[in-house]
């Protein structure tokens, strides 16, 4: 490079010199003219091309005709004999090919390169082919790359494997003809081919259980060159260990000898793997544990910090599902939380959070109070979590963690650290009532000083619920009225329902709260002076100490009882006019989200402030409300339960459809939601055919078609059956849609006048036994046997016949019973022979059941169980014992 | 999958970039997270002491050598072992082709030897060739020696 003079490190101010200070695209896409000399300078191309790598490798971009433009001039460069610039331009037509256009052009010059003498050249034509090529190119070359694969020079063989790897994605039929070769080169004395090969074979071949078992077989008992292509090796064993576990019979455990002995491998990465592996091993026994906990424990004093943080993080892992087997490294573990690495010693606390007894909570907290101080808002908020989690573990302790949470929500903070401590404490409050009082009080300190908005009125909407109920609620006014007085607009807001709350559920507080409210009619902001309005002439009692009416209540502060997206479609499709919007017409059906969704929501309801939890009735109390003002089935009495809703469309059909069926004493009423998802079609009277042959004790009496279907508004229709009265029913009900489609031009939304009638046929369901079972659960479940006494317990003993395993017949007799697992008895640990669930729940006719079961499996996984029924009703012991006989 | 490359001078700013894999709307929220991590940790580490991070389900390995800084990410297969055993081919490399743990301006005048060299090390996102010597031979396309 002429122009950067040789420099000495040692002079400072020209050290600091870039040789490629001031460049710009345009200088250099001007200088790459050089590629066409009819003389090349190579020193003067190799420059150039460099510039051109480092502007590509700054992030830059050339246009579609900036690149294709040097591509060309690049390809000129073949021409020349150095063989310095013959490798920069191997790289640059690498890095050159996505953003430019015929890129086919060089194909010949790389033919030639591929069949040349010399090995490096040919390794980097494949490389480089592999790059542009297409389908069509890639049959004209296959034949070179399977020779390529079995070359005697690794580096040809890898670069021909590795491109394997990467082609595999676009033309995987083709890939898949080089298995032989592939499978040959696996046996390579090079350690890279081999690990190449390795990492083909098994794409080539993992939707083939047996040929990936076989490769594993063979392998696990030859040799492996490398750590490397070792890692895989255990990586695939381990996916071979998942799928043939469930089928093994004698209970030993194949490839474990071979995962134990990677143990003792010399490399530090193949023991890893090996632990690794064993530790997510399914249903692992703490036998197969121990050795692999005691390298992890090992490693966590090595000198390394990717060691360290390596074994850390899998002892974290392995602590969520067995606690027991890494409390032997607690001592370790203790000392990493000094680590200079803040994520291993984020990691070290948190594991010492999940393995950790009662009596080590207040060392530990005193341990990462020093701690907290010097971590990123990130890590806290992992900490904050796992303390969370160690409250409801140890809820005595709730005192010391609670006073933690406290300190750290008045330290320094970031939003979302904040939130994940003032979600912590809500869950906490909620979850342990003895926590209620003092958490509140510290909420209420923490928005004397909030300057977050949001978290503000989270907290005043929550002491707005659970302030009333406390032992002496007035303490809780001077807080939430402070925020009248000092806060922004929407948490003035936010402080005037609280206290209307406070008002309308404490009446002995009324006349003060009426104070305060009406010196918010004074407010500056109009939202704050409306509720303020609204309240004081809706809670009654004018300041005095009057009920306030339950209506009213319900009214002010009662759920919506209905989607907030549903609501907001139906607002804007709204047309002003004299008739006023009319609630009642929003549509109360959930949309189906997609799978995704529903398990992050899921996860989401699981704590926290965002989602105050619902009582398990409230569903059964909107299902009721709802089929009460349908006067078909307004005679029909208390409705018993409603079950979940059964899919009766596959996922992404024209027309998406579940059922819900509603249990009454002498009724059935199946709610078939529906949705029309073609926007070119307008769906009208919508009923559904049901074919209730294998059904025989049901009759139909009643149906109530659906109007109107329009695309992605759901709707509903029902159809009742009568039975006999008590009993507990079971069929099978076939269904079909039946429905006019008219078609919709999508540009107006108007419907066509004419439609066709047609019909679509629906999966079939069915009433089961369990759907007559409320799942209702009891607190302390052997007071509860005892005091149902034994005068109607029913005991028999069952053979279920062979089993997958004790967990899946446990689950099954639950989810045949459809009663609720007490004291978590649900979870069958993994390995054992015996085991004993206790389930309760309500019978139709509102009679009590419990139920004791006692499971036994044997070597030849043959289960027996032992059914003991206590029940309100002779006939219903003899009932559920009836359920599991058939 | 190695989804990244990344090297950066110790003022933060890129030098060398590479991702594979990664679209291109979330490369630059990577590039800035990477040199947060090593603004906040490098400082005070010594030449090729690793540091490590994981972020989500990727896994981040990093390290200084002279100058410059050298980041790596990966994900799956490349975790933080495999990721301390590609930077130890990287940073032999860059030694090799320096003489020297690299200034910035020394690393920027052997720049193209360098790119080379990571081109046979990772290639679209998978290890290559793990032997500096034999790197060495490869960018200069000499056959390697040992076979």
């Amino acid at each position: 490079m002429a122009q950067y003079v040789k420099k000495d490190d040692d002079r400072d101010e020209e050290a600091e010199y870039s040789p490629f200070s001031g460049i710009e695209k345009g200088a250099v896409l001007q200088e790459a003219r050089v590629f066409n000399d009819p003389q090349l300078d190579s020193r003067r191309c190799s420059q150039v091309i460099t510039k051109l790598l480092y502007l590509l490798n700054q992030g830059d971009t050339f246009t579609k005709t900036e690149a294709t433009e040097v591509f060309f001039s690049v390809t000129k460069l073949f021409q020349a004999r150095d063989i310095g610039l013959r490798r920069m331009v191997y790289l640059i037509i690498k890095e050159l090919s996505p953003s430019a256009d015929e890129v086919i052009i060089v194909t010949s010059s790389l033919m030639k390169d591929m069949n040349s003498k010399t090995d490096v050249y040919r390794a980097n034509a494949i490389r480089v082919l592999c790059r542009i090529t297409d389908g069509t190119l890639l049959t004209q070359i296959e034949r070179y790359l399977k020779q390529a694969i079995v070359d005697k020079n690794p580096v040809v063989a890898s670069a021909a494997l590795v491109s394997g790897i990467h082609l595999l994605q676009t033309n995987p039929e083709i890939v898949k003809r080089w298995s032989n070769e592939v499978q040959e080169a696996v046996q390579s004395r090079a350690a890279l081919v081999q690990f190449h090969a390795l990492a083909l074979l098994q794409q080539i071949r993992q939707n083939d259980r047996l040929a990936v078992s076989k490769l594993v077989t063979s392998l696990t008992k030859g040799t492996v060159r490398s750590p490397l292509a070792q890692c895989l090796l255990i990586r695939y064993t381990s996916q071979v260990i998942r799928e043939s576990s469930t089928n093994s019979q004698t209970g030993d455990r194949p490839f474990y000898d071979y995962l134990e002995g990677c143990l003792r491998h010399k490399s530090e990465m193949v023991i890893f793997e090996a632990a690794r592996a064993i530790t997510e091993l399914s249903g692992v026994t703490s036998r197969e544990l121990t050795p692999a906990i005691t390298v992890l424990q090992l490693f966590l004093s090595s000198s390394k910090p990717v060691l360290r943080f390596a074994a850390v993080r899998t002892l974290n892992k392995v602590a969520m599902t067995h606690p027991m087997a890494v409390t032997t490294c607690n001592i370790d573990m203790e000392s990493l939380i000094s680590d200079q690495n803040r994520s291993i010693a984020t990691l070290a606390i948190t594991t010492l959070l999940k393995t950790g007894n009662e009596s080590g909570v207040d060392r530990l907290m005193k341990q990462i109070t020093n701690f907290m101080s010097d971590i990123a808002d990130e890590f806290k908020i992992v900490v904050v979590d796992a303390i969370r989690s160690l409250c409801l573990k140890f809820p005595l302790k709730f005192r010391t963690l609670m006073g933690f949470l406290s300190n750290i929500l008045r330290e320094e903070g970031g939003f979302e650290y904040k939130k994940a401590i003032v979600d912590s404490i809500v869950t906490i409050i909620r979850e342990i009532p003895d926590a209620k009082e003092s958490g509140l009080l510290h909420l209420c300190e923490f928005i004397e000083d909030c300057e977050f908005t949001y978290l503000s009125t989270q907290i005043l909407h929550f002491l707005g619920i659970e302030g009333p109920k406390t032992s002496d609620p007035s303490k809780y006014i001077r807080y939430i009225y402070n925020r009248v007085i000092l806060e922004n607009a929407t948490v003035r807001a936010s402080a005037v329902s609280t206290l209307a709350k406070f008002g309308a559920m404490v009446d002995a507080l009324k006349p003060r709260i009426f104070v305060l409210l009406r010196r918010c009619l004074y407010d500056n902001d109009d939202e704050v002076r409306d509720r303020a309005t609204l309240y004081l002439n809706t809670i009654g009692g004018d300041g005095s100490v009057v009920e306030t009416d339950k209506d009213v209540k319900e009214f002010l502060f009662g759920a919506l009882d209905l989607p907030l997206a549903n609501l907001e479609t139906s607002l804007k499709n709204y047309e002003p006019s004299e008739e006023p919007f009319d609630i009642r017409s929003v549509s109360r059906e959930v949309k189906s989200q997609p799978f995704a969704e529903k398990k992050a929501a899921a996860a989401k309801k699981a704590t926290g402030l965002g989602a105050p939890p619902v009582g398990p009735t409230s569903t059964v109390d909107t299902y009721d409300k709802l089929l009460l003002s349908i006067p078909e089935f307004s005679t029909f009495g208390q409705l018993f339960k409603s079950s979940a809703p059964v899919e009766l469309t596959e996922a992404e059909t024209e027309y998406a459809v579940n059922v819900v069926k509603h249990i009454f004493d002498r009724h059935v009423v199946f709610q078939y939601n529906c949705t029309n998802t073609i926007p070119e079609q307008l769906l009208e009277d919508v009923t559904i055919l049901v074919d209730a042959s294998e059904a025989e004790e049901f009759e139909e009496v009643a149906t109530k078609p659906l109007k109107s279907l329009p695309y992605d508004t759901p709707g509903q229709t029902y159809v009742a059956f009568e039975k006999p009265e008590g009993v507990p029913a079971v069929g099978k009900f076939s269904n079909v849609l039946r429905f006019m489609v008219k078609e919709v031009d999508p540009s107006t939304g108007e419907a066509e006048e004419d439609g066709v009638e047609d019909e679509y046929q629906l999966e079939e369901f069915e009433v089961v036994a369990a759907d007559y079972m409320l799942k209702v659960g009891v607190s302390n479940f052997r007071n509860a046997w005892e005091s149902l006494g034994p005068d109607f317990e029913r005991v028999d003993e069952y053979g279920l016949g062979p089993r997958e395993s004790l967990k899946e017949a446990v689950s099954t007799v639950i989810n045949l019973l459809g009663m609720q697992p007490c004291e978590g008895t649900e979870v069958v640990a993994a390995n054992s022979r015996s085991h004993t669930c206790l389930l309760s729940g309500v019978y139709i006719g509102n009679v009590k059941v419990l139920v004791r079961l006692s499971f036994g499996v044997d070597s030849a996984k043959e289960v027996a169980m032992k059914l003991a029924v206590r029940s309100e009703d002779e006939g219903v012991s003899d009932a559920i014992h009836e359920l599991v006989a058939n | 999958m190695l989804l990244a490359v990344l090297i950066a001078n110790s003022e933060g700013n890129i030098l060398v970039e590479r991702f594979n894999g990664v679209p291109g709307e979330e490369r630059l929220h990577w590039r800035s997270f990477l040199v947060k991590l090593g603004a906040d940790n490098l400082k005070g580490v010594k030449n090729e002491e690793l540091c490590v991070a994981c972020h989500k389900s990727v896994y981040i390995v990093y390290t200084v050598l002279g100058h410059v800084s050298i980041y790596l990410v990966g994900k799956d297969e490349y975790d933080e072992l495999a990721l301390s055993e590609a930077i130890f081919v990287v940073t032999s490399a860059i030694k090799d082709v320096c003489g020297k743990p690299p200034t910035e301006r020394l690393f920027l005048d052997k720049y193209g030897r360098i790119c080379l060299c990571l081109d046979e090390i990772v290639w679209k996102g998978l290890l290559e060739n793990t032997d500096k010597d034999r790197i060495k031979r490869l960018i200069r396309l000499k056959p390697p020696t040992d076979f």
